[in-house]
């Protein structure tokens, strides 16, 4: 996307201003509205979709499968497509490292023991049908979603299966089918853009234009976690405003995650209980 | 899977339909209206499929630029999770790469193309998932989406699969039936005999295809009444919609 | 703290103004012969493609049909339209038709030779020739190589203008003119876009609103907001003078105009936050009155403007559940007004 210089200039002047004026008037820590949906693939453990009103939007789906713990390096595996880029493209190994990483290093394994020997892997499918800003919080967003509704099947053969051959065997009824547990809450990431002083959450495409620079946060169980890093959200255009970070303004990102994160969480969580109650399984 | 049990001597197949019975079928267009200039979703029994057209627009290399007619551009991409047994496929996959200049030719022929010259009109199929007759379910899922752009086109084209099961045609297979007897798939212009799209996976005896087309064109004009109904029941909302302004 | 002040997360609302009745059921093929009447007579307001539209041969076809054997069928689906002798169907959906006159706003994409590219939202960008431009020293002047040379130094890739429709080339290319003060470059504000059949056609598609802020409306569903230049008036004046008696002293006024400033990249320096506020404002009552498809117009703009001012967060206009509260008031607004 390409700005006049009399739009990127009057954007970055209402931007640095204290406080903001966004496009839309959204205050520095609101996130723009979304609309999402899940557990409507039913070939999956867990699904879920996002959509923002600018049309962008991505698709999560999670699908178990039993292996030998011993034989595989990670318990979870994690695939990004993205509608016009190739999957060996930079932007698309940007995206996937980021989330394979968040997931692999804080995702509680002991979820997916099943016996001594046997685990469930997951494979986290996710393919962002559009998207016009820097994706991967609306990725992470919406990966949150699926694992928090993502159903595994009931082991009901014996979890002690060091001294027997025995293969695991589950119940056939879906309804004791059991989610990963009720108190999990896994990793997302959000997307900050740093413009003078001023740190603005979920920056949309114009913003993202004349940014100085961008930061993803990740916060996992009510905390600002590791990695924090910084970006050039502006991707496939010329941002000359990109410069160096002020080390203050990463600790102020923290405090103002640590602060406004929880209520984001909180109304992911809202969405998977009315979702679990409505039994409408239209994707649109 | 033993052949007995695809059409059962009382009539029933695999799951429970007819011979000539469809499966449900659902479409919906206009899903997408901010990211699409067109756009669709169908599903026929447990295939789904999401369909998004962009354009006539410029193209964003002069190669893709016609003088005379619109360049029809189709991406197709199969989710890893549209199967029961998760498998990545890759966009250069033979079958792939021979769905996508399938459809390319069928809708060059049935869009008309001379109105838009120089233009680009670029179609991006999401498969979400697929149990048998993925080629029909996406037809019919462009034909909605183009239609929803306002693209002047003949008429719709109505896809379906039919098999055959020794004398017996079976329309619109699911997955299990597919991999098990050989499978046609064909593309109607509207109330016509017209086909836009004709494709056979295995071989079937000559002498038994006049039926099974036969059996198949009704089934795709069905399929047209149904679209069309969908077409109508949005357009009559929206245009009441724009005739309060 | 309230959540919905950092995030607002809903469920997609079927919301389509009808719902399906719900079956599961296969589909019967035999015994169940779908005439084709039904669906032609029952409500029919619009027509779909393939469909026929009329036998007689009378009348001439237009957009959207196409006949055999004297027939005329649809081949979009949407309203039909008798005009004269001429049968056209427009579609419900589409991207914008230019049309000879239309105001519209547009992003250059491409510099070539004498003539610009513009993205106007069309089926095909259209091109400014920089003959139909104004150029620094007035518009009377000759063309020379020299600006040939510099042609990036007027408009460049991404710069956003308005123009007007002068003309459609056969191939349907428009060719745009800034030939008039009115147009050109712009500036001091924000872009925002809309889809194009929400845009009423009116006289005017320039035009101030309360607050200090004026508004182009493209025809083309492009808008710029921005602050309200107070030389304006001054600029519409001069630009009648040079129709009216084209020797009067508005000519020296015009070269003083159509300096380099009119090129220039450089904003107001004295935009307030106020103003920029009040921009805000109006981008979130345009996105408003596009989310609930209500068409675009002066008065709309200016009554949703109204009744947002009872919104003290002028953020919270963006969710759902506001637009549809504003879009709802300003029906009934107009109700009342008749």
């Amino acid at each position: 996307m390409i700005l006049s210089p009399a739009e990127r200039s009057y954007l970055y002047d209402s931007l640095s201003q204290k406080p903001p004026i966004r496009p839309g008037a959204r205050s520095d820590h609101q996130f723009r509205p979304l609309e999402a949906k899940t557990s409507f693939l039913p070939n999956s453990n867990g699904s879920a979709r996002i959509r923002l009103n600018d049309g962008s939007e991505c698709m999560i789906s999670v699908k178990s499968k039993v292996v030998v713990t011993k034989s595989v390096t990670n318990l979870i595996d994690v695939d990004i497509d993205v509608a016009g880029f190739r999957d060996d493209s930079n932007f698309v190994s940007n995206l996937k490292y980021n989330l394979t990483s968040l997931l692999i290093t804080n995702f509680p394994s002991q979820y997916l023991k099943l016996t001594s020997k046997y685990s469930f892997k997951l494979f986290i499918d996710c393919i962002v049908i559009s998207h016009s800003s820097y994706p991967l919080s609306l990725i992470s967003l919406a990966t949150y979603l699926a694992l928090k509704t993502t159903r595994l099947p009931l082991l009901v053969s014996e979890v002690n299966d060091e001294e027997i051959e025995e293969q695991p065997t589950f119940s056939d009824d879906w309804d004791n089918a059991k989610y990963l547990d009720e108190a999990f809450e896994p990793p997302i990431f959000i997307t900050l853009g740093v413009i003078g002083t001023n740190l603005l959450f979920d920056p949309s495409i114009e913003e993202e234009q004349v940014l100085e620079n961008g930061l993803i946060v990740s916060f996992y169980k009510d905390n600002v976690i590791t990695p924090i890093s910084n970006i050039n959200l502006a991707t496939n255009s010329n941002n000359s405003n990109f410069k160096g970070l002020n080390q203050k303004l990463i600790i102020e990102s923290i405090n103002l995650c640590n602060k406004y994160c929880p209520a984001i969480i909180k109304a992911l969580n809202t969405l998977t209980e009315q979702d679990d109650e409505g039994d409408d399984d239209h994707i649109f | 899977m033993s052949r007995m049990e695809i059409y059962s001597p009382e009539g029933l197949r695999l799951d429970g339909r007819r011979w000539n019975e469809l499966r449900r079928f659902e479409s919906k267009i206009n899903t997408h209206p901010n990211s699409s200039d067109g756009s669709s979703y169908v599903e026929q029994g447990n295939t789904k499929v999401i369909c998004m057209v962009q354009g006539p627009m410029e193209p964003s290399s002069r190669s893709q630029a016609d003088s005379t007619k619109a360049t029809i551009e189709v991406n197709l991409s199969v989710a890893s999770f549209s199967t029961f047994e998760r498998k990545k496929r890759s966009k250069s996959e033979k079958r792939m790469v021979e769905l996508k200049a399938t459809l390319e030719r069928t809708f060059e022929q049935s869009v008309m193309c001379h109105l838009y010259p120089r233009t680009l009109i670029q179609v991006d199929v999401t498969v979400l998932a697929q149990d048998g007759g993925l080629l029909a379910s996406v037809t019919n899922a462009i034909t909605l989406a183009l239609i929803d752009a306002g693209i002047a086109m003949y008429d719709y084209v109505s896809c379906i699969s039919v098999g055959l099961y020794d004398q017996t045609p079976l329309l619109d297979l699911n997955g299990l039936e597919e991999k098990d007897i050989s499978t046609l798939t064909i593309g109607v212009i509207g109330k016509t005999e017209k086909l836009a799209l004709l494709m056979l996976e295995d071989k079937i005896p000559l002498d038994n295809l006049e039926s099974i087309l036969g059996i198949a064109i009704a089934a795709t004009h069905r399929l047209r009444d149904l679209m069309d109904d969908e077409v109508r029941k949005h357009g009559n909302v929206r245009a009441s919609k724009l005739a309060k302004n | 703290m309230d959540v919905t002040e950092v995030i607002n997360i809903t469920k997609p609302s079927r919301s389509r103004g009808y719902e399906d009745e719900d079956d599961d059921s296969d589909i019967e093929m035999l015994g169940n012969n779908h005439n084709d009447g039904e669906f032609t007579n029952n409500n029919s307001s619009i027509v779909t493609p393939g469909e026929l539209i009329t036998e007689d041969p009378i009348w001439m076809k237009g957009h959207g049909t196409y006949f055999i054997e004297d027939k005329t069928y649809s081949s979009v689906a949407g309203n039909v339209s008798r005009v004269n002798r001429l049968l056209s169907v427009i579609p419900i959906r589409g991207r914008y038709q230019p049309e000879t006159g239309d105001h519209i706003v547009g992003r250059i994409t491409e510099v070539g030779n004498k003539r610009w590219k513009v993205d106007i939202g069309a089926k095909q960008d259209a091109v400014l020739m920089l003959g139909s431009v104004n150029l620094p020293g007035g518009i009377l002047r000759r063309k020379s190589e020299t600006d040939e040379l510099q042609m990036r130094n007027f408009l460049k890739e991404g710069d956003l203008l308005n123009a007007e429709v002068q003309t459609i080339f056969n191939n349907g290319i428009a060719s745009l003119h800034t030939r008039s003060l009115k147009y050109g470059k712009l500036r001091n504000g924000m872009f925002l876009k809309v889809p194009s059949s929400l845009i009423i056609k009116s006289k005017n598609h320039a035009f101030d609103l309360p607050g200090n802020i004026s508004c182009v409306l493209g025809v083309n569903g492009y808008i710029w907001l921005y602050k309200t230049n107070l030389n304006n008036q001054n600029n519409n004046t001069t630009n009648i003078n040079i129709h009216n008696n084209g020797a009067s002293p508005a000519i020296t006024r015009l070269e003083e105009e159509s300096s380099w400033e009119i090129y220039s990249d450089k904003n107001d320096s004295n935009i307030t936050n106020a103003i920029r506020s009040n921009i805000t404002r109006y981008y979130n009552i345009i996105k408003a009155l596009s989310f609930c498809e209500l068409g675009i117009t002066e008065p709309r703009i200016i009554m949703g403007y109204e009744s947002s001012l009872s919104y003290m967060n002028v953020g919270s206009l963006i969710d759902k559940d506001s637009m549809e509260t504003i879009c709802q008031e300003i029906i009934n607004n107009e109700k009342m007004r008749g």
